[in-house]
């Protein structure tokens, strides 16, 4: 086991904040709202747990401070959220996909500014991000509790009126309005959600990864975490989650799949570039052939039937 | 500033504004068609340098699976422009019947639309990284024949030098611009287009077969694109390899949400202005150039969401 | 409220679409309690005076009040919020969603718990929530959908599905209810038992309706006034049995269709 812990950590926490940042898209689209800025809050999040680590809270010793990183995975939330109120009000008051290229235009503005500004680092970025754990698989006694938390917090918020309201506004939003939903103020909400958890998610990544720079927040990271939440399932929680885990292991498991011997150079190089045409495919093809993902409310109810116990709605 | 060096910039807005707005054109033209964005639009802009290259005699680089590989003979730059466009138009269409057609006999929600243009990007980014490789390439010293490298426009006292290329993309985009001008407005062609644009169950109702046009604008969308493509690529090499074009097509998103979606005069407008903008920062802020076309966007939501030159869409309920 | 207040007024309301007037300075007021047709031929601009009443599309020019107050720059939910519901003619309901979480997310504005409370699960959230699910059963019985509240709303047959729009507008409560064509795609029996149920209800809940209807003998059975809309202008407006005779409906019945 402790083995297995060793030589995997790194790819088992890995996967956990695969899910983590689907379901950060995730939130706002049980909205209806196409974002693709979670790429941006988790850049943001990480260059405030960068910064903040190497250059304000005091520290000794060999290993950083647990308390601290969860101050910054505070302050890192808290910004997100400040920041995604300011950004969303506008912009939601528009409907369709003004929101999408909005956050397109956020991510973009956000990588110039990492890419110019001195306090970033430039194009070098932030590195010797000190750790607090001794090594990957410490992480997990962040990843594990957040994910778990995370996925608590949304079975109860699909339960709960609110998140009823959710998926009224994505079904028709104009109904909803009109039964007196306030759209935009719930599409907000959607959206804040999401950018606090990936503004958490990337503070603790900025320790986990070491280094920070203005690649963590690109156009190609939004793509990708969309086809997390795509292939997955965009209709429950659950589909995020797995989609997450398994997309972010995919790489590593046809890296492993590329160096058994025996399989011609050509191919094991192919399967290695593989990765993001792969997602890209998923993408195509999974909106086609899949639009409701991998992970269905629907199969989640068949599978509670077949473990005996009777699907839960508004209980009656 | 001096008259000069204003002149200079001038100019260099005048030329990257231009190729931004005939890139811009062919987005917009498929969004007022079907009322989403292509986001494979970078990926044709990329896709249009390289053909152009290989057609100008360009050799393949050292990584990726066609190493070294070049075309035995060599066409002059016009000439492979203009395939290299048609080539791009096609790809276009190859995109629409792949990744949008098949959403939209379903009926499917255009955010889903979206949603797959984004996943063609992405593949044929990486498969064309994975044929090219990520290299920068860069069109040969000689590809405009013999004409110099640059032109004085001023007195030999007071130079104003502009780069024969920004001349070239200038021109070509202007003759662009005209003949999109006369074909959209004056032909049968044109007009039925915009029909179609207009409400594509009128048009079929008049006799006009959307699903034409449609492959129609995706082919003058995609051939727009890679000759933007191609310009740029000529003019300061494919830098950033596959990725290319996937800056200017997030920019290009500024340059149609300031036009206002949809709206093709104000796509042109747009490119001017964006162009004209970003020709315009003082060099210390030079690194922030990549920025203004995002900055101007979110203005542009913010005071004015329908565009400068658009009409504020009507909601059917 | 004394029967002869006015509950809406709507004064001079014109609304055009990129030339196309579709509303054309119409003007009529709505008494409290009484039920009020509105007919007309196709593309009369009945849809878009309930658009503008609800606040889905502002009206170019004219007045809009709601009791005392003017709903000109409100929008939708805000309008919603003073007590106005309505139906939609082309069916909007939340496809995916069960046929009582339709009718509960209409409860919208009587429920109080917050995000937090329903995540945390005090017990008042809990209650309300219990209550929420017990409102809605008893308008879906009302509706007699009962029987399907687990079902999902697009499976609905179009009958039920527009039984639903109808417990989903009463849901919210209203003081004023707006009907787009509520009988439509029904057959005759169907029909009869709708106009009795708005009748019903109307006296249960103390309600204003506006009906919008094509189907004339309901609504001349039905309605206490009814007002004609043609091409945008209101031709006529009364009782139903003056508005049957008027030469002008007439005409554009005849001359219309």
């Amino acid at each position: 086991m402790g083995n297995f812990l060793d030589s995997y950590g790194f790819l088992i926490v890995s996967t956990f904040w695969g899910a983590l940042l689907g379901l950060s898209v995730y939130l706002p689209l049980m909205a209806g709202q196409l974002s693709l800025a979670s790429p941006g809050f988790y850049a943001l999040g990480g260059y405030i747990a960068a910064i903040l680590s190497t250059q304000v809270l005091p520290h000794s010793g060999e290993t950083y401070p647990f308390g601290f990183v969860l101050l910054e995975m505070g302050v890192a939330g808290l910004v997100s959220a400040v920041l995604a109120v300011i950004l969303g009000i506008p912009v939601l008051r528009l409907r369709g996909i003004y929101l999408a290229i909005a956050t397109i235009a956020f991510v973009e503005i956000l990588r110039v500014l990492a890419l110019n500004l001195e306090i970033t680092g430039g194009a070098i970025g932030i590195f010797s991000i000190p750790q607090p754990f001794r090594s990957p698989v410490g992480y997990l006694w962040i990843a594990l509790p957040l994910l778990v938390l995370t996925m608590v917090l949304l079975y109860r918020l699909e339960q709960s009126h609110t998140g009823r309201v959710f998926r009224a506004i994505r079904e028709d939003e104009l109904a909803a309005d009109t039964m007196g939903i306030d759209p935009t103020y719930y599409k907000v909400l959607s959206f804040t959600l999401g950018a606090i958890l990936a503004g958490m998610v990337g503070a603790v990544s900025a320790h986990f990864f070491n280094t920070w720079n203005a690649k963590q927040g690109t156009f190609d990271n939004s793509i990708i975490y969309l086809a997390f939440v795509l292939s997955g399932g965009s209709r429950t929680f659950v589909g995020p989650v797995v989609g997450g885990m398994v997309l972010t292991a995919l790489p590593e498991v046809l890296r492993t799949i590329a160096n058994i011997g025996g399989i011609p150079l050509w191919l094991g190089g192919f399967l290695q570039a593989m990765r993001l045409i792969i997602f890209g495919l998923l993408i195509v093809l999974g909106s086609m052939f899949y639009p409701q993902g991998i992970v269905t409310p629907e199969l989640l109810n068949r599978l509670k039937l077949a473990f005996r116990k009777q699907p839960k709605r508004i209980s009656t | 500033m001096d008259i000069t060096l204003f002149l200079q910039q001038f100019l260099n807005g005048l030329s990257i504004g231009s190729v931004y707005a005939i890139f811009a054109v062919g987005y917009t033209l498929v969004f007022s068609i079907l009322g989403i964005i292509n986001f494979a639009h970078g990926a044709v802009f990329t896709l249009g340098a390289y053909f152009t290259y290989f057609l100008s005699g360009g050799a393949v680089g050292t990584n990726g699976l066609l190493a070294n590989l070049a075309l035995p003979f060599q066409f002059s730059f016009a000439i492979a422009l203009l395939l290299g466009s048609i080539l791009s138009g096609l790809s276009a269409i190859a995109i629409e019947r792949l990744a949008f057609r098949p959403l939209r006999l379903k009926g499917a929600d255009p955010l889903l639309t979206l949603v797959s243009s984004l996943g063609a990007a992405l593949v044929i980014v990486n498969v064309l990284q994975y044929l090219v490789g990520a290299e920068i390439y860069t069109f040969s010293e000689g590809i405009y024949g013999d004409l110099p490298a640059s032109i004085n426009l001023g007195t030999a006292e007071r130079p104003i030098m502009i780069r024969t290329v920004q001349i070239i993309i200038f021109g070509v985009s202007a003759v662009m611009v005209g003949i999109l001008t006369y074909g959209i407005g004056f032909t049968r062609m044109g007009k039925a287009l915009q029909a179609v644009a207009e409400d594509a169950t009128t048009a079929s109702l008049l006799g006009i077969d959307p699903e034409r046009f449609i492959t129609l604008t995706f082919f003058v969308s995609g051939f727009l694109g890679g000759m933007a493509g191609a310009l740029v690529g000529s003019s300061v090499s494919i830098a950033s390899g596959p990725y290319f074009g996937i800056a200017y097509g997030l920019k290009g998103l500024g340059v149609i949400v300031l036009g206002g979606l949809g709206n093709i005069p104000g796509a042109i407008v747009g490119g001017m202005v964006i162009g004209l903008a970003e020709a315009f920062v003082p060099t210390d802020f030079s690194g922030y150039k990549d920025a203004i076309a995002f900055a101007i966007l979110f203005v542009m939501l913010l005071v004015r969401p329908q565009g400068l030159l658009g009409r504020s869409r009507i909601q059917k309920v | 409220m004394s029967p002869d207040v006015p509950i809406l007024e709507v004064q001079n309301i014109t609304r055009r679409f990129s030339g196309l007037v579709a509303v054309n300075n119409v003007s009529f007021a709505v008494r409290t309690g009484e039920i009020f047709g509105l007919i007309g031929p196709n593309g009369a601009g009945k849809t878009t005076l309930f658009n503008v009443i609800t606040g889905l599309t502002p009206p170019s020019s004219g007045q809009l009040r709601y009791g005392q107050t003017s709903l000109n720059q409100l929008r939708p939910h805000q309008i919603a919020r003073l007590g106005v519901a309505r139906t939609f003619q082309n069916l909007r309901l939340f496809g995916n969603l069960s046929v009582l979480e339709n009718v509960a997310i209409a409860r919208h504005l009587h429920i109080h718990t917050g995000l937090v409370q329903s995540i945390v699960g005090t017990r008042a959230a809990k209650t309300e929530e219990r209550q929420t699910a017990l409102k809605a059963l008893e308008i879906l019985e009302l509706v007699g959908l009962a029987s399907k509240a687990e079902q999902t709303a697009r499976n609905l047959a179009y009958g039920d599905q527009r039984r639903l729009e109808l417990a989903r507008a009463l849901a919210l409560q209203p003081q004023l209810l707006l009907l787009d064509e509520p009988a439509a795609g029904m057959n005759p029996n169907e029909k009869g038992a709708l106009s009795q149920l708005i009748h019903q209800i109307r006296d249960r809940f103390d309600l204003t309706v506006i009906l919008i209807e094509h189907h004339v003998p309901l609504v001349m059975g039905l309605c206490d006034r009814i007002a004609v809309l043609d091409f945008g202008q209101l031709i006529a407006l009364g009782k139903p049995e003056a508005v049957r005779h008027d030469p002008a409906v007439i005409a554009a019945y005849l001359g219309g269709e």
